[in-house]
């Protein structure tokens, strides 16, 4: 795959959407133009989505939180790898994410 | 890349519409509120069951501010809410418009906004283009400038209508336009009509059914009766376009067949129907109410003295339990084969006779009429 993600990179959640956690599901709600495809359009994450997102805190690289995840699940590495980057992207593309600059 | 639907199996992207929590699962989020942030407007529309002077400076000293705003939409966030509607009177009018809008939006509401577009500026554009509303939706009263200001009551309205309706338009601003019947353009509807669908509103709504006055202004409520539609007038529009007239079916959407459903145990409650389910209003002046026209005085909630969260959580359901004593005694209207098409509840009967099991007449004359026109057009 030819991915845009970067496993020494760290992922944060963007400014132009807004993630709420309604009666226990993760909506993002896109806020500025450009990141929908429709002024109504939501997003929502599966659980291991919703737990992929809680972990874009700012501190860990994606490194780090594939690490965890590995630990955590008892899947085979190289599907929780390809799951997760797979999101990463999709999110990225969609502005949801953006990759933190270091400072 | 313009992203289309995701691949992610992770991910799932849904219309607000189809949103899981809109289905009944046993749960009462308040997932909509309609948030009257003035009373106040611009024109001066003779069918208005709200309007009041720009410059009423009591009407403005007693809008929510901003920070009671920010404190209701807390209470929101925590109760699930997911969409705002900002209404009026003009909620442009207001000088913070822009910051009420930005905070909800920043909040994670999706946020709709009612305007008579008079007062649309760059400025706004260039709002709605950086933050986009779910949709604006603008009301289209004439097409001329006479009819339209015979409406308003205000000169110079229509000129500021078609440039601000224009700029929206041009910037691809999502706009849905809608008309009200009235006795002063009802000669213009069809070209009304046909004004908005050329201007590809898909969602054209037209609404024959004008409210008696919040306030109960005598006067006011005087040139509404005046300015109603016969029965004979809706019948003859719905003749010469059924499909437009389709639209004039019940308005309230809390008549849809899921919210009467949810109420279907509530025979013997004064509400038959899904108020008090998943949204609110609330107006200017901060009174919460479950559905923008119960004005009943005993089902008001004055949210400048108490908080979102009670008026939901503990005043809801006693208005909607503790009063099935009152009961619905207008066995008339309760027995009737046309109860699901006709205006009657008991909110509008309080707003027309004050009292809420009272009989209205008007109603009752143009659902008989629009039903025998159908029985008429079928056979
Ligand atoms: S009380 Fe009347 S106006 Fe209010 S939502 Fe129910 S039917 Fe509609
Ligand atoms: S007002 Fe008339 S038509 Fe409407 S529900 Fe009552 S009896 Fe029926």
């Amino acid at each position: 795959m030819n991915s845009k993600i970067n496993s020494g990179s760290v992922y944060v959640p963007s400014d132009e959407v807004v993630a709420r956690e309604i009666e226990g599901e993760l909506i993002i709600v896109p806020l500025t133009s450009g990141v929908g495809n429709m002024e109504d359009e939501l997003y929502t994450l599966n659980e291991t989505g919703k737990d992929i997102w809680s972990r874009l805190d700012g501190k860990r690289n994606l490194r780090s939180i594939l690490d965890q995840l590995k630990t955590e699940y008892d899947m085979d590495s190289q599907t929780i790898e390809e799951d997760a980057k797979g999101l990463l992207e999709e999110l990225l593309i969609r502005k949801m994410i953006v990759e933190k600059r270091s400072k | 890349m313009n992203p289309s639907n995701p691949t992610n199996p992770n991910i799932e992207s849904l219309a607000f519409n189809d949103f899981p929590l809109w289905k009944n699962n046993g749960s009462r989020p308040l997932f909509a509120i309609d948030l009257e942030i003035t009373a106040r407007c611009n024109n001066n529309c003779r069918h208005c069951y709200i309007n009041l002077p720009q410059n009423d400076q009591d009407a403005l000293n007693a809008e929510l501010s901003l920070e009671q705003i920010e404190k209701i939409a807390a209470d929101a966030l925590s109760l699930g809410t997911l969409w705002i509607l900002i209404t009026g009177g003009e909620p442009l009018i207001r000088k913070d418009f822009e910051d009420i809008y930005l905070f909800l939006k920043k909040k994670g509401f999706l946020v709709s906004v009612f305007t008579n577009a008079t007062r649309i500026s760059e400025r706004h554009i260039r709002l709605f283009r950086d933050y986009p509303p779910r949709d604006l939706e603008v009301t289209v009263y004439g097409i001329t400038e006479d009819v339209y200001e015979n409406v308003t009551q205000v000169k110079g309205s229509f000129r500021q209508f078609q440039r601000g309706l224009n700029l929206l338009l041009d910037n691809k601003i999502k706009t849905n336009l809608k008309t009200t019947a009235t006795q002063a353009n009802k000669h213009q509807l069809i070209d009304i009509t046909k004004f908005c669908r050329e201007k590809g509103s898909a969602a054209f709504r037209f609404d024959p059914h004008l409210h008696l006055r919040f306030d109960g202004n005598e006067k006011r409520n005087t040139d509404i009766i005046a300015q109603r539609l016969t029965p004979e007038d809706i019948v003859e529009l719905e003749r010469k376009d059924p499909a437009r007239m389709a639209a004039l079916e019940k308005e309230c959407t809390c008549h849809d067949s899921d919210s009467m459903e949810k109420n279907s145990h509530s025979i013997d409650r004064l509400f038959y129907c899904g108020v008090g389910f998943n949204d609110c209003s609330i107006s200017h002046n901060g009174l919460f109410r479950l559905c923008p026209s119960l004005w009943h005085p005993d089902f008001l909630y004055d949210l400048k003295a108490g908080t979102l969260k009670d008026a939901w959580e503990a005043f809801t359901p006693r208005v909607l339990s503790n009063h099935a004593h009152r009961g619905l005694t207008n066995r008339r209207c309760m027995a009737c084969p046309l109860k699901d098409v006709c205006m009657w509840c008991p909110a509008h009967a309080f707003l027309e006779t004050g009292d809420l099991n009272g009989e209205v007449a008007y109603f009752c004359e143009v659902a008989h009429k629009r039903s025998e026109k159908k029985v008429e057009m079928k056979t």
